[in-house]
């Protein structure tokens, strides 16, 4: 069994607690238009790694998580796409003692979610958008088992923060944040963060020859999110 | 603590000193020949000591407005002195382009050139560099010449690189020392003949005693003259300060401020009677904690007689030549000052007076002095958030040292554990024990290990210049295993080693008969004791480290040529020759560049080269090891030599005269500095970068690590990434052994404006490799090769 990998940022530092390093696997059922990965969608061209060499390049820097408290956070793409390998690497990564966290869209079924809350130690989870059409709109898919996902998560006795990528005219109205707010109450979700819409994917559209949806849409900065934030809660 | 200004005299002083012009001054120059006229039948120790007097005697001495501690190196504020018995030929060479260089440029006055030139015919054949190219053997001379080892610095200048017995003289006062000589010159039986020769030593320190007495006399009796028509407020200042000067250095302090004034003329006399740098303070922090701790003066008073002080330090200068600046850029006087660590009982000795220090020189952003802060594990994490704090304002300061690796490297030399418990950091990385640990602690003759790769390839000759410069161990071409790669590589670097001994021993032998320091020695154990002068093995610790340039590109060489030529059979071995040789011309050039730039690099934690790195380097730490320094067998502890990587701005030159390698790296351009990763090639982050270094074996490289990191600021803003760097920073040092580390806080676009507008970033500060110095003075291509270092993303 081989995993596509591409890239393996060792010294995260923005992907959990601690030093981590963060390994983003390739592959993703969701099309996000302003995604910053869009070289992850083609699985083909991308390095592959056996389990044993990607355990071994994951335990390099053990040293570092074990001092920090921090450890590996598997990303995408969407991890559920090579799910049978991921398995597997978390069983491994567990046996050596080190801290896993994901990152995940949660579009899979719930059965197969509930697996995955088997194996880690903190689950980021997005919810890009709480209105089911809208989501579809800009992500191809559903929010539909999302949301049963999250309410798992939120019950499971994993670590968990719901992510909202602020996009403009996409989320970013502050009715946008009351009605996550709201929607949030209702599922028992009480650990999140907003994350500002950034343009660092743009370059990476140019290189593969793809439309960027958000070509010359400006950044949006910590600054920019304050009073949406404050309606949220997010401390 | 960026917004915190600083004291307006303090603010005054500073301008007035960034905006003083270097130039030369030829004052000591005459002074100096005058001496050595008047006293050419004396021993050469008594030579020195009289020359010291005359200088400290009859140079132009003043005080500034603003300033509370006194005491001034040359006529003006940052003018260079000449000191002509070191080198004279390539200062009248070069001085009509001292103004114009590109870095590090020099104002000299037609009158002062003149006088250069008429003191040039009685320093002919009589200066350190005459006698030091005499004694060069031939084969040593060609590689001297070629530059593959360079040591100009060693027979150019003295030696310096050490922090002299501070304590003992703010303890104790000059006075008690000389009272040791006098009772030793007392008992002296000169009918032995050791004893005798030791007694022109003895009388030497006596004079050069005298001569630093009266020199604080002197800055007594002009502050109380200046007191007479000052006004109120400086007038009670100027008395204090004529009352101090009468009585430091030679009697003990009893306040901080009279310690502070003690240190300063000791520091500087030391920086008249010779022009060594990386004279150092040692541990300041702990030397200077009783006379804190006595709280005669005010926080507040401290802390402007501390910021006084830095700006002191950046009064000193030195003009090297054109060829020496370039490996020392920036105009760096090394003049170190460490604090915190453990104390000699093994507990932290972080006090008060360690946080003022580093906010104090935090405060004056200067590139001098150069701040070492001596890590330990069990480092107060608020201590340690303060230094990256200090390490955010981007001027380079402070560089880590560990403890949890240099005392048990000490220790296995010989050192005592207390002793080792004492190190402080000497110049930029080095090590040494203050006051008992001779002259330079590091050796200046930097080996270039690429080069030498090259030459072990090419039947011994070099690409560059056509010359042998080896025995011939056969041709790249004709090699058929990566072993045999090796063993070319192994002979040719262990012959290089031996010869850049041989130029050291030159050097060591030309500095002891003709250049020895006389105050120096008397302060530092066991000098006066022994009767003996640092040179003669009067310290009571006495090893070297010698240098490397390129370790990181000798590393990534091999192992672009095991995997691309011998595994891969990628390249043949013609076509790698010929794209070297041609410095990868044409597309097939670029195309074989390519290959190699994609093999495995040094920095990114692969087993694959980091072990080819320390490999090469084994036969370094082998070789090394092997040989004995002048002093040995002659009193001291050690005698011998080590290892170490601090390669100050020497990559650069030394990239200079490279031929292409096979790491693919272009022809002239710079090498890797320290034991840090080429240039760019470090991809996957710090965490790597440690992982890759820590492979070295940093127990038997006593010398020092040097690792230079660079980040930009905005990353350090959110504090939970300033904790996550502490923890980095701990985990390299408590779990993976490191030795240094140092970080350039500042951003690609500041330097790359910077570079287009030296007149908006005149206080720029960088670290050019362990020391910092002003971005705007270095020349175009030192300010590229910083601008081209990788920048973590932290």
């Amino acid at each position: 069994m081989k995993a596509a990998v591409f890239n393996i940022q060792k010294f995260s530092l923005h992907d959990g607690s601690g030093i981590r390093t963060t390994i983003f696997f390739a592959g993703c059922n969701l099309r996000c238009r302003w995604c910053c990965n869009p070289d992850c969608f083609n699985m083909e061209e991308h390095d592959t790694y056996s389990l044993e060499e990607l355990l071994a390049e994951a335990l390099k820097d053990k040293v570092f998580y074990d001092k920090s408290g921090g450890g590996v956070t598997l990303s995408g793409g969407e991890i559920f796409f090579q799910f049978d390998f991921i398995q597997e690497f978390c069983r491994a990564l567990r046996e050596k003692g080190v801290n896993i966290a994901v990152e995940t869209a949660g579009c899979v079924p719930n059965e197969k979610f509930v697996k995955l809350l088997e194996l880690v130690d903190f689950v980021f989870i997005d919810l890009k958008h709480y209105d089911d059409k809208k989501h579809r709109e800009a992500t191809g898919v559903s929010n539909e088992s999302i949301l049963k996902n999250i309410v798992s998560l939120v019950n499971s006795n994993v670590d968990y923060c719901v992510r909202i990528p602020v996009i403009p005219e996409f989320n970013d109205a502050l009715s946008d944040a009351e009605n996550y707010a709201a929607l949030f109450k209702k599922l028992g979700v009480k650990k999140f963060e907003t994350l500002p819409f950034h343009q660092f994917g743009e370059k990476k559209y140019q290189n593969l020859g793809l439309q960027y949806f958000y070509q010359g849409v400006k950044a949006l900065h910590d600054e920019d999110l304050t009073a949406y934030r404050k309606i949220l809660g997010e401390k | 603590m960026e917004k915190e200004k600083l004291a307006p005299r303090i603010a005054a002083m500073r301008q007035e000193i960034l905006n003083a012009r270097p130039e030369v001054c030829t004052e000591r120059a005459v002074l100096a020949t005058e001496a050595y006229r008047e006293h050419e039948a004396d021993q050469v120790v008594l030579k020195r000591a009289y020359m010291l007097k005359k200088i400290l005697d009859n140079m132009s001495i003043y005080i500034e407005d603003n300033t509370l501690i006194v005491g001034n190196q040359a006529t003006k504020n940052r003018a260079a002195p000449i000191f002509p018995e070191y080198a004279m030929d390539w200062i009248i060479r070069e001085m009509d382009t001292f103004a114009g260089r590109n870095g590090d440029a020099f104002f000299i006055s037609e009158a002062d050139k003149q006088i250069l030139r008429d003191i040039y015919p009685y320093w002919k054949g009589r200066t350190l560099q005459d006698k030091g190219y005499a004694l060069f053997p031939p084969q040593a001379r060609e590689i001297y010449d070629n530059g593959i080892i360079r040591n100009e610095g060693n027979i150019t200048s003295g030696d310096a690189h050490l922090a002299v017995d501070y304590e003992g003289v703010l303890k104790y006062g000059l006075r008690h020392y000389r009272e040791r000589v006098e009772k030793k010159l007392a008992e002296a039986d000169l009918s032995d003949f050791e004893t005798l020769k030791s007694s022109y030593f003895l009388r030497a320190m006596l004079i050069a005693f005298d001569a630093v007495e009266n020199y604080a006399a002197r800055f007594s009796a002009l502050a109380k003259e200046m007191a007479e028509t000052a006004e109120k407020g400086r007038k009670e200042e100027l008395l204090e300060i004529s009352r101090i000067c009468a009585k430091v250095p030679m009697n003990p302090a009893e306040s901080f401020y009279e310690a502070i004034q003690s240190v300063w003329f000791i520091h500087l006399i030391l920086q008249i009677e010779s022009n060594g740098h990386s004279l150092s303070f040692g541990r300041f922090d702990q030397y200077m904690l009783p006379y804190y701790r006595k709280g005669i003066e005010d926080d507040e008073k401290c802390m402007i007689l501390l910021q006084n002080l830095w700006l002191k330090t950046l009064t000193i200068n030195k003009i090297r030549s054109n060829g020496h600046s370039r490996y020392a850029a920036g105009s760096p006087m090394y003049q170190n000052i460490t604090i915190g660590g453990v104390g000699t009982d093994g507990k932290s000795a972080i006090n008060p007076l360690t946080w003022m220090t580093l906010r104090s020189i935090a405060l004056t952003r200067l590139p001098q002095p150069n701040l070492t802060v001596r890590y330990f594990k069990g480092m107060d994490e608020d201590f340690m958030q303060e230094c990256i704090r200090v390490i955010k304002l981007g001027f380079g300061m402070p560089a880590f040292n560990s403890d949890e690796i240099i005392i048990p490297a000490l220790t296995g030399q010989g050192v005592t554990l207390e002793d080792a418990r004492n190190y402080s950091a000497i110049g930029c990385v080095e090590v040494a024990v203050p006051g008992k640990w001779g002259y330079r602690c590091t050796g200046m003759s930097y080996l270039n290990f690429p080069k030498t790769l090259m030459i072990a390839l090419n039947h011994g000759i070099d690409l560059m210049t056509g010359k042998r410069i080896c025995s011939d161990v056969g041709h790249f071409t004709e090699m058929n295993s990566f072993e045999e790669v090796f063993q070319a590589w192994d002979r040719t670097a262990r012959e290089l080693i031996r010869q850049g001994i041989i130029l050291d021993t030159c050097a060591d032998l030309a500095v002891e008969q003709e250049v020895p320091d006389i105050l120096c020695s008397a302060l530092v154990d066991d000098c006066i004791e022994r009767g003996k002068h640092l040179k003669e093995g009067g310290a009571h610790y006495d090893m070297v480290s010698q240098l490397q340039v390129g370790v990181a590109n000798l590393g990534d060489s091999l192992a672009a040529i095991k995997k691309c030529v011998f595994e891969d059979k990628t390249i043949t071995k013609q076509e790698l020759w010929d794209a070297l040789a041609s410095d990868f011309a044409g597309e097939k050039g670029e195309a074989i560049r390519q290959q190699l730039l994609a093999a495995p690099k040094y920095g990114n934690d692969i087993d694959y080269v980091d072990e080819l790195v320390v490999r090469g380097y084994d036969t370094y730490l082998d070789e090394i090891t092997k040989y004995r320094n002048t002093r040995y067998g002659r009193g001291p502890i050690g005698g011998n030599f080590y290892a170490g990587t601090s390669s100050v701005a020497s990559n650069v030159p030394q990239g200079a005269g490279t031929c292409a390698t096979p790491d693919g790296r272009h022809r002239g351009e710079p090498l890797a500095e320290g034991s840090s990763p080429t240039h760019a090639v470090d991809v996957n982050g710090p965490t790597s970068v440690f992982k890759s270094v820590s492979k070295l074996r940093t127990d038997k490289i006593v010398g020092g690590v040097l690792l230079n990191q660079k980040m930009t600021p905005q990353i350090l803003q959110k504090p939970e990434n300033c904790q996550k760097l502490s923890l980095l920073i701990r985990t390299f040092f408590d779990d993976l052994k490191g030795f240094h580390v140092q970080y350039n806080v500042v951003s690609r676009d500041t330097l790359i404006d910077a570079q287009k507008h030296p007149e908006k970033h005149r206080d720029l500060i960088v670290r050019v490799a362990g020391y910092s110095a002003f971005f705007t003075i270095l020349s175009t291509q030192t300010q590229n090769d910083i601008i081209a270092r990788t920048e973590q993303q932290l």
